[in-house]
């Protein structure tokens, strides 16, 4: 746009500096709430991320959570903490689309480098004994292999996944949810885009384990980041999650002025979690 | 295996006189130098008509007989009375050679002689959507035409095809899908509605009046180079094909290399970045196509790219907060739509401006068409939200084009009925 010979109204300009406050994530008053735009993109990516720290910590293959809609979602800036959002929106059943709940849910992402702060609380629509069935279902079926199961590419570049991979999948969507929480900031969310490949290990107690390849896209970047995962579970108990993502892009800079992550050396593993 | 290739034979003679109705394969495993004589005797009896696909070897080779159903009682009796044991391989060869026949006709590898015949319901290679724009180009002469607009970095045709019902340089809608290669339900769709509006064009009102007034140009592959490059190295590959001195890392963004605030923030000056910008506005052969054409007809009147996933419908700007001045009424315009599309399957789709709905993104289409006086621009971003992502199962190609396309009509028809 070349230069205006005038300057625009008062009142316009107004305008302009309420929408940027709405929608740029610095700018609140501390201690003020401003309320986002459900549709906001903030707004989305909080609740994904309290999405991803749900889903890891049910430790549930079975009954992963993917968002429904956000219904409302305000924004307050902490004083030497960081921002943090209160958010309501529905989940419904990753694989099925269905079982719609209500969850509430706070997200503060902390000014140090460190993982975003969750706390949710969603309604339950299954029952205790619902989610045991289905864990033990995948179980049993992990289990009856005789050999120990590997794969490729899972989904397939046309979207198939092997009914015999699909718990190992379910799996790899559980263990990365915890990669992706850490992973998350204000502007940088993910999604477990493919398994590259698994390789399962057979161990003497019950727990499976699997090592797993998994690429994860990265939003705004769009990269397709490389991750190495070693994940052990067993129904009704916590995941374990070992990892080390690759670095994709070495000094990688763009005009936004965002930072790349690199994990490059550090072992990152979460143990059991009460 | 050696049946295969004795099928293919009855296949290729199935295709002129004989039939294999009624016919059994059985499989004998002579066990005894003395079972392995008499099944040698059965050859000379020339009234059964047997035909040995597995010829007698020695004991403990298997011998397969193809028997007509006049010779399967005898022969059963016969062996039966003999001590030999035998399996039905085939219980009925003509069936098993109509199956094949029918799988090779749909195997979506072969050759498609018709747009009818084509598989809507998979993913396709660059070639076969090729193949079935010019076999749609030719079933439909009098209403579509192929246009060549440009070529690649690796010199592969950019093809568009234009549905028109006549006229000069009337008022034209612009539609593209698969800018970005790793999109495969974006391609997959625009064949769909390639099909679509040969069909609809004259039973359905909305779409019969649109093209008494105005054009559709529809491009499918809008990156052929990437697209190839998805289907044999690397299924996830996003930009073009381009190299530029100074990288070894391949491909521009073609999404960020429009030439509207071009470099800001909202994409990467790294060439080895998933949003690399490129090295200048329109360096992209893909891109600088489209903007000549855009240019040259200079009546565009919609403009609406094509993306996948996250399931929502964006309008301008990517690049900066500011709101569009024709915000409120692409909101609006944005809202039919989405209803008309969730009315369909129920898939729930957000919508508004790129910059609040989605993120930051410079250099992109449609802030380019928007503040070239192309006010309803568009863009989507299709099924699903994140589950599959890239890697949507094609049991939902049709599905999602069908929903997408109640969406498209919206917009084609308000900007029927509201000429600017």
């Amino acid at each position: 746009m070349q230069g205006l010979s005038a300057a625009p109204p008062a009142a316009f300009l107004l305008l302009l500096l309420r929408l940027s406050a709405l929608l740029l994530p610095a700018a609140a008053a501390p201690g003020a709430e401003r309320e986002l735009s459900p549709s906001s993109r903030l707004a989305a990516g909080a609740a994904r991320v309290a999405l991803h720290y749900l889903n890891f910590q049910t430790a549930s293959p079975g009954t992963l959570q993917a968002l429904g809609q956000v219904r409302k979602a305000t924004v307050k800036s902490i004083p030497d903490s960081g921002h943090k959002y209160y958010l309501q929106f529905t989940t419904e059943d990753y694989k099925s689309g269905e079982n719609a709940r209500s969850c509430l849910a706070t997200v503060l992402y902390p000014k140090t480098k460190s993982p975003p702060v969750v706390n949710i609380k969603c309604m339950q629509s299954k029952d205790q004994k619902q989610i045991q069935e289905e864990d033990n279902r995948l179980y049993q079926k992990i289990r009856h292999q005789t050999k120990p199961i590997t794969g490729n590419n899972i989904p397939d570049s046309h979207g198939n996944i092997e009914p015999v991979l699909e718990p190992v999948w379910a799996l790899a969507v559980a263990g990365s949810s915890y990669i992706m929480w850490e992973k998350s900031t204000e502007n940088m969310g993910y999604f477990m885009a493919q398994v590259k490949s698994v390789k399962q290990w057979i161990r003497k107690d019950d727990f499976t384990e699997f090592d797993y390849t998994i690429l994860l896209h990265e939003i705004p970047t769009q990269e397709i980041i490389s991750c190495h995962m070693r994940l052990t579970w067993l129904p009704g108990h916590p995941l374990k999650v070992k990892y080390f993502c690759a670095s994709e892009n070495q000094g990688l800079e763009d005009g936004s002025g965002m930072e790349s992550g690199s994990a490059a050396g550090v072992l990152h593993e979460k143990g059991p979690n009460f | 295996m050696k049946v295969l290739v004795l099928l293919a034979a009855l296949v290729a003679a199935a295709t002129s006189i004989k039939t294999f109705t009624g016919h059994q394969v059985l499989r004998i495993v002579p066990t005894t130098e003395e079972e392995l004589q008499k099944v040698h005797e059965l050859q000379d009896m020339e009234e059964l008509q047997l035909d040995f696909w597995l010829a007698p070897r020695a004991p403990g080779h298997p011998v397969d007989i193809r028997v007509p159903p006049s010779s399967l009682q005898p022969l059963k009796e016969h062996l039966e009375d003999n001590d030999i044991s035998y399996s039905i391989m085939i219980k009925d060869v003509q069936a098993l050679v109509d199956h094949e026949q029918t799988e090779m006709l749909q195997r979506p590898r072969q050759l498609v002689l018709s747009t009818d015949s084509f598989n809507y319901d998979t993913y396709h290679t660059l070639d076969e959507i090729y193949s079935f724009i010019d076999l749609l180009v030719a079933e439909n002469p009098n209403l579509v035409s192929k246009l060549e607009i440009g070529r690649s970095t690796e010199d592969r045709p950019l093809y568009v095809l234009k549905f028109s019902r006549g006229g000069t340089n009337r008022p034209a809608i612009w539609i593209d899908t698969g800018i970005h290669s790793r999109e495969w339900v974006t391609q997959a769709s625009g064949v769909w509605f390639a099909k679509k509006i040969v069909q609809d064009h004259e039973n359905d009102e909305g779409l019969a009046a649109v093209l008494d007034e105005i054009d559709i140009f529809l491009e499918i592959v809008t990156n052929p180079d990437g697209f190839a490059f998805t289907h044999t190295e690397n299924r996830l590959w996003r930009k073009t094909r381009s190299t530029y001195s100074g990288s070894t890392c391949v491909g521009v963004d073609a999404n960020r290399n429009w030439n509207s605030a071009f470099g800001e923030s909202g994409a990467s000056r790294n060439p080895c970045s998933e949003t690399y910008h490129g090295p200048y506005p329109n360096s992209e052969p893909e891109v600088k196509a489209i903007v000549d054409f855009v240019s040259n007809h200079g009546n565009i009147k919609a403009f609406i790219s094509i993306h996948s996933y996250s399931q929502l419908l964006l309008y301008a700007y990517g690049y900066t907060s500011t709101p569009a001045p024709d915000q409120k009424e692409l909101h609006e315009i944005a809202e039919q739509a989405v209803t008309a599309l969730s009315s369909l399957y129920g898939t729930s789709y957000e919508y508004g401006s790129i910059f609040t709905t989605i993120y930051q993104a410079s250099g992109n289409s449609v802030d380019w068409t928007y503040d070239q006086g192309i006010k309803y621009s568009f863009t989507f971003e299709l099924r699903d939200t994140g589950y599959y992502g890239f890697l949507l199962p094609a049991s939902q190609i049709i599905p999602t084009a069908q929903e997408t396309w109640l969406a498209l009509k919206v917009i084609m028809q308000y900007t029927l009925e509201h000429p600017y």
